[in-house]
């Protein structure tokens, strides 16, 4: 495949956390919406930096929380009052105390499940490639190196403005990321 | 964390008219109280009685909070540990208003006037429930409260002259043991006053019941009480948004930690099945205790747990309505062990209750307010003050042999 390669962003390479962050700020700041930042280890105030808001997952974990508390209330009450109605230890057939250890279990489980997928879901995971894995340099992520991309899918996308940008915070070295 | 918090603290509030209201609680609550007595005794006892565990709740839960914050050597916590340390210390004024307790012990606890070579559950608890011991106890949780509350704040006040790293070391030593103490005098307090009422009954959890109670309603005074100083000016630069946030979770972490509690108590007893056990909890099924059950469900558990569950709730404005529900909580949690023994039809606001705890909230009030405005609002020169802040300072290095001797290295 010979076509002219389409660009996915411009990476500009920090060298510590710091600079990495007053970066960010200035990205933030500048209004840009499609862009990220990666580094070797989670940095705080990051998101802060990055104007990022609450995260979303939690939703999904409530979710699947209150699924997995419904499901068992729902699954002992039919199984001992409905389906095969048992009595144990002269209890009522159904009792919310009794059903409550496998009730809050499944609420656990189910809150897992929906933190984990959703965390998928919104990452847009699993996906086998990543424009980003292809630049040489980037594999200095996992090491000792800190990267601020900004993608060409951006409504304020310009190449010039973004290098002045990432220049005057500090990056020594930008390189535009193929498609 | 948004951006909508505390730190962006509002002008101070005009708290003057306000200053007059600890001594007419006093006033009002004490010659009510007083006159109570002579009206309906028993009433009154229970009354006081109800009051008094819920005052105490305040102060062990401060103590706990000092406690810990040695122990897992903390630096967020350090701004807001001095009045901390201040409402721990209320531990000898506890003490005082124990009095009236130790006076009519007889009379609230039917153990006491109870034979032991008759009633089985008594002999099985012989060498702890009498007469005497039932006064040993309750001087020995008041010292060890008195004596761990007080050297932790002496060691925390000289550091204050000092900022010798010798005091932190000081402090950890007391916490480290005043923990073990912390915890048995607690449960003693626990079982001797106010689960003694019925002293047939056992439950292994009920110490940590009333613990994690006490510990849930601290954290939400604390909370408010360090915004309060934040806004006032005590407290403005250093408390920030991480101690709101810490707070702010743990009260959600005792959220869940007392509902575990409380329902464990109750599933192992619904489970077990046996009348020994059984005849607590069906006394508060009987009339409107019912109803009380539901309100600690959902409304010590349930509201709060959902309300405090988002990660920007613990800094905003919902703290302040939830350390006011979480005070009324607490005092139906209390009440809900207290009073069915002298209520068994149910639930009773007494004016007695509310004469008691008005007495008892403007003198712990007033003490407060005393230590607080004696000494420094937060620690000086702790160690680990500048981490709290947010703020790294290099160390200083100092070449090993001209180290002074004797010093320990950290």
């Amino acid at each position: 495949m010979a076509e002219t390669a389409k660009t996915y962003g411009l990476i500009a390479e920090f060298e510590t956390p710091a600079d990495t962050m007053h970066a960010a700020e200035r990205v933030r700041d500048a209004g840009y919406q499609k862009w990220d930042v990666f580094s070797p280890f989670p940095i705080h105030g990051m998101d802060k930096a990055m104007g990022m808001k609450n995260s979303k997952v939690g939703w999904f974990s409530f979710l699947g929380g209150a699924t997995g508390y419904t499901t068992g209330m729902l699954m002992i009450w039919f199984m001992n009052a409905i389906d095969y109605p048992l009595v144990v230890g002269g209890k009522p057939m159904f009792s919310p105390f009794g059903a409550f250890p496998v009730a809050y279990e499944m609420t656990i489980l189910l809150g897992a499940f929906g933190a984990i997928l959703g965390m998928m879901f919104l990452n847009r995971l699993p996906r086998l490639h990543h424009p980003l894995l292809k630049h040489g340099r980037f594999s200095l992520v996992t090491h000792d190196r800190f990267f601020v991309v900004i993608e060409t899918s951006d409504p304020k996308y310009s190449e010039l403005e973004i290098r002045k940008l990432l220049e005057a915070a500090g990056s020594k070295r930008i390189e535009v990321v193929e498609e | 964390m948004s951006s909508h918090t505390p730190s962006a603290t509002p002008p101070p509030l005009d708290l003057s008219k306000w200053q007059k209201v600890p001594t007419l609680l006093i006033a009002i609550g004490g010659l009510l109280a007083f006159l109570g007595a002579f009206v309906n005794v028993k009433q009154f006892g229970y009354s006081w009685l109800l009051a008094f565990m819920f005052f105490l709740s305040f102060c062990l839960g401060a103590l706990f909070l000092v406690l810990v914050h040695h122990i897992f050597d903390a630096s967020w916590s350090v701004p807001i540990r001095r009045f901390v340390e201040h409402i721990a210390c209320l531990a000898p004024v506890m003490a005082v208003l124990f009095i009236p307790i130790a006076l009519l012990a007889g009379k609230l606890y039917p153990w006491m006037s109870s034979d032991p070579l008759h009633d089985h559950a008594l002999k099985a608890k012989l060498p702890l429930f009498t007469a005497p011991m039932f006064y040993i106890v309750s001087a020995i949780c008041f010292t060890s409260w008195w004596f761990f509350s007080s050297k932790l704040r002496y060691w925390s006040l000289k550091q204050d002259e000092t900022g010798s790293a010798e005091c932190t070391f000081k402090m950890r030593r007391l916490a480290a043991t005043g923990v073990f103490v912390f915890a048995i005098t607690l449960s003693l307090g626990a079982v001797m006053w106010m689960k003694a009422l019925q002293h047939e009954w056992f439950s292994t959890m009920y110490a940590v019941y009333y613990f994690a109670g006490s510990v849930w309603m601290t954290l939400a005074t604390v909370y408010l009480i360090a915004y309060l100083l934040k806004r006032q000016g005590p407290l403005k630069d250093v408390v920030h948004e991480t101690q709101f946030y810490f707070i702010g979770s743990l009260l959600f972490a005792f959220t869940v930690f007392y509902a575990y509690i409380h329902f464990s108590q109750y599933f192992i007893i619904w489970n077990g099945n046996m009348p020994e056990e059984t005849f607590w909890y069906i006394l508060r099924e009987k009339g409107s205790w019912w109803d009380v059950g539901m309100i600690l469900i959902f409304g010590h558990f349930f509201l709060p747990f959902l309300l405090l569950l988002r990660i920007d709730a613990k800094l905003s404005w919902v703290m302040a309505p939830i350390a006011v529900w979480a005070w009324l909580m607490h005092f139906i949690d209390l009440s809900y062990n207290v009073m069915p023994i002298w209520h068994p039809e149910g639930f009773v606001l007494h004016w007695m209750d509310l004469a008691c705890i008005a007495f008892m909230a403007g003198v712990v009030i007033k003490v407060f307010l005393k230590s607080f405005a004696a000494h420094p609002p937060y620690p000086q020169q702790d160690p680990r003050f500048s981490e709290a802040m947010g703020v790294y300072i290099a160390p200083i290095i100092v070449p090993l042999e001209s180290k002074p001797s004797g010093h320990r290295a950290k």
